[in-house]
């Protein structure tokens, strides 16, 4: 018996053996132990706060019920739709500005600088603050925007924020002011990296500005542009304050995007698995996002 | 360095995790006379001094230890939600708002603190009681969940510079109920014509943000006769012909206000504040809401806040009293909390007669007593006359209790903004009163079918 169990399971403790060797790599001794003592705090702090509060979530929103009840509910509807307008119309018109920004930045000149240094301070002040601060621009009874609309023309301003559509459109704008000079930089330094040695021989060859763009910026700068629209749509698709403290999801719930109609359901109305939910039901854009940016991240080793 | 070997850093783990199990009894003892309060941050500073003042003297009275967190309104909100919902509780908090005491009680995650309010229940308006008895849908009967300690309810706020300015005395102001509000329309008539261009005659919350639309619904609901809505034994009656009737006017008037411009156009997108600050930039002329916040914010300036008239509710229609709905504040004691004896300790000296009255002129009387001897017994309550008419109002005159007390299905209604999104419907979708009740109805019979609640 004793035998014909030693024949039995020395293959399986060989294959263990190695592959403890293959998990210990060239390490010996007390390094291993030290490597371990290294990655453990990693691992703990991973676990607790990724690990953990993701699988809570989706325990959270496990529930079947939840989804019918959420989409039953006409303000979810209206929310699914602002999320794609949100997300189709701020990220598109917020990277191609800054694709063009990013082209008037590269000129050369002090005063460039200087209004590079203004353009991205919407970028670099506190969001709630000035997210704050455009609410009360637009507010239309009393707001500044208003108030100049009337000394100028004598007449009354539009009311930002009591429909649905212009509501939504000083959201979108909001978050534009707001995130457009963080892509500019980045786009900028996508310029800036590509070598000047291409331009002067395209110059050379009696190439214009336009064809310069065509043949050397957009074939360059292509996986870039693409990468930064994929993260942004992944950041916009997060975002709360541009809609919370513009328009607070309102008037009549009619703003909401997922981001600000799950804390809503969560803590407005108590029902904390429905908020989870909310956004739970994001995941089916949010998972592709994420592995077609993986996929571009491969490919753009070898480009730029 | 190379005394560190795998045993070392596993002896070094079990030692830890030894020091720490041993640690644990001292811990649990040294918690076992200390409560953890989380309270709402006041909306004056004197608000939080008389609270700290409070905890001070029942510190010192009892020996315990009270370590209370002041949370500003929604924070306080989102904390209480996730430790409900994760079972980190503390030993205490507000109803924050107020009709989570209803949705907790039947979920069953509330301590039972019948024996706390025993202690003061003869002293208790019938109100605050029936605001504090709530149906548990665990066990299925009613009992006390919450220890009410502040009331409050809707008053009337009016400028009075801006009603002479118009050409008008105070004194003209209607009795009835729909002329009482029709005669702001004719001030603000008067003070366009004299180049006030932002002037607004009504602040009404007609908004889907915060507690005030609900209130301001009720009230209207209750002026027109629809006060029977939902009745103590927790049952339903949209199909009630009167109370049907009471809605379509609840609906009708305030939305009729709004699109004929005498309600601010923002007020559909306004937070709870957002009346208060429009009244206080004199926007509005008058402000239908609730406690005397609006007069408190500006006790400073002293010119201003004497040109507030504070006046309690018109008659209705027909020329009867309308009672004012009361809003009890709840403290609340949730399932799982580690002190109960402590906490419960807390809030039955929180409730002695003194100690409350103090707390509350601490807070210059913004919110008022549940208990009439208190402000019978204190001629401070009467020294003011924004506080004598509130407290009039609130403390003497007629009271009904929030309908989420009689079943906690309404504490949904109000937190889904069912009657708001009528008001939307009818303002904003076209859509006419009548069509709108019957919409708002028909979600109200959904969400009561989900709360049964079982006859004793």
């Amino acid at each position: 018996m004793a035998s014909a169990s030693v024949l039995e399971f020395a293959p399986h403790a060989a294959s263990q053996a190695s592959l403890w060797r293959h998990l210990r790599g060239s390490l010996k001794g007390s390094e291993y132990t030290w490597a371990i003592a290294f990655i453990v705090p990693y691992v703990a702090v991973f676990v607790t706060f990724v690990v953990y509060p993701a699988c809570y979530g989706l325990w959270m929103g496990s529930s079947p019920a939840l989804y019918t009840s959420l989409f039953a509910d006409p303000i979810y509807q209206d929310t699914a739709v602002n999320t794609l307008l949100f997300l189709g119309i701020a990220v598109n018109l917020k990277m191609f500005c800054a694709l063009l920004m990013s082209g008037f930045f590269m000129r050369r000149g002090w005063w460039v600088k200087v209004l590079l240094m203004i353009y991205v301070l919407p970028w670099a002040v506190p969001a709630l603050p000035t997210f704050i601060s455009i609410h009360w621009m637009l507010n239309g009874d009393w707001g500044l925007i208003n108030n100049i609309f009337y000394h100028v023309f004598q007449e009354d301003g539009p009311s930002w924020l009591n429909g649905r559509w212009l509501a939504l459109g000083s959201a979108i704008y909001s978050h534009i002011w707001k995130w457009m000079p963080f892509w500019t930089v980045i786009l900028l330094a996508g310029r800036m990296a590509i070598p000047q040695d291409l331009y002067d021989a395209a110059k050379v060859d009696g190439a214009s500005g336009w064809r310069q763009f065509v043949h050397i910026n957009f074939p360059l700068l292509a996986n870039l542009y693409l990468i930064c629209t994929l993260l942004s749509t992944i950041f916009t698709l997060g975002d709360f304050n541009s809609i919370y403290f513009v328009t607070g999801g309102g008037p009549a719930n009619m703003t909401h995007v997922l981001a600000t109609l799950g804390i809503r359901d969560a803590f407005e109305l108590a029902q904390p698995r429905l908020g989870v939910a909310a956004v739970m039901s994001a995941l089916p854009l949010m998972i592709p996002l994420v592995i077609i940016l993986m996929r571009k991240l491969r490919t753009a080793e070898v480009q730029l | 360095m190379s005394n560190l070997s795998r045993r070392s850093v596993l002896r070094g783990s079990f030692g830890l995790a030894a020091g720490g199990a041993l640690a644990r009894p001292y811990i649990a003892n040294a918690a076992a006379k200390t409560a953890t309060v989380w309270w709402v941050q006041g909306f004056a500073q004197e608000e939080d001094a008389a609270f700290k003042k409070v905890v001070a003297d029942y510190e010192k009275a009892s020996g315990n230890t009270i370590e209370y967190s002041i949370i500003p309104y929604a924070p306080e909100r989102q904390k209480i939600v996730s430790a409900v919902t994760s079972g980190e509780v503390p030993d205490l908090f507000q109803a924050n708002p107020s009709e989570i005491v209803a949705l907790y009680a039947w979920q069953g995650k509330l301590v039972d603190v019948t024996d706390v309010v025993e202690t003061q229940k003869s002293l208790y308006t019938e109100t605050a009681l029936l605001s504090s008895q709530c149906y548990n849908g665990v066990t299925k009967h009613r009992s006390f969940y919450g220890v009410p300690y502040v009331g409050a309810v809707f008053t009337n706020h009016i400028w009075k510079p801006l009603v002479e300015k118009a050409g008008f005395r105070i004194e003209d102001v209607p009795k009835t109920w729909d002329a009482y509000y029709d005669f702001f329309k004719g001030v603000q008539k008067n003070l366009r014509k004299q180049g006030m261009r932002n002037v607004y005659a009504l602040g009404f919350q007609v908004t889907t943000n915060g507690v005030d639309p609900n209130n301001t619904f009720h009230y209207f609901l209750i002026a027109y006769g629809g006060q029977d809505i939902v009745t103590k034994d927790g049952q339903l009656h949209v199909d009630d012909p009167k109370v049907r009737a009471a809605v379509v006017k609840a609906l009708t008037y305030p939305t009729t206000a709004y699109k004929e411009g005498f309600v601010p156009p923002g007020a559909i997108n306004w937070n709870d504040a957002d009346d208060n600050n429009a009244f206080h930039s004199k926007q509005t002329i008058m402000d239908l809401d609730g406690t005397i916040s609006t007069e408190v914010a500006i006790i400073k300036d002293k010119e201003d806040y004497d040109s507030i008239v504070t006046m309690g509710l018109p008659l209705s229609n027909e020329g009867k009293p309308i009672p004012s709905q009361l809003t009890a504040a709840n403290c609340l004691i949730p399932e799982g909390a580690k002190n109960v004896a402590v906490a419960k300790d807390f809030l039955k000296y929180f409730i002695q007669p003194q100690v409350n009255n103090e707390y509350l002129k601490g807070g210059l009387g913004r919110n008022t007593p549940i208990m009439p001897s208190i402000v019978k017994n204190d001629p401070w309550w009467f020294a003011d006359p924004h506080r004598k008419s509130y407290t009039n109002q609130a403390v003497l005159g007629p009271t009904v209790p929030t309908y989420w007390s009689f079943n906690p299905a309404y504490a949904q209604v109000q937190t889904e903004h069912v009657w708001s999104a009528a008001w939307m419907d009818v303002m904003t979708h076209g859509m006419s009163p009548e069509a709108a009740a019957d919409k708002a109805f028909k979600r109200i019979e959904e969400i009561f079918a989900k709360y049964p609640i079982v006859q004793s």
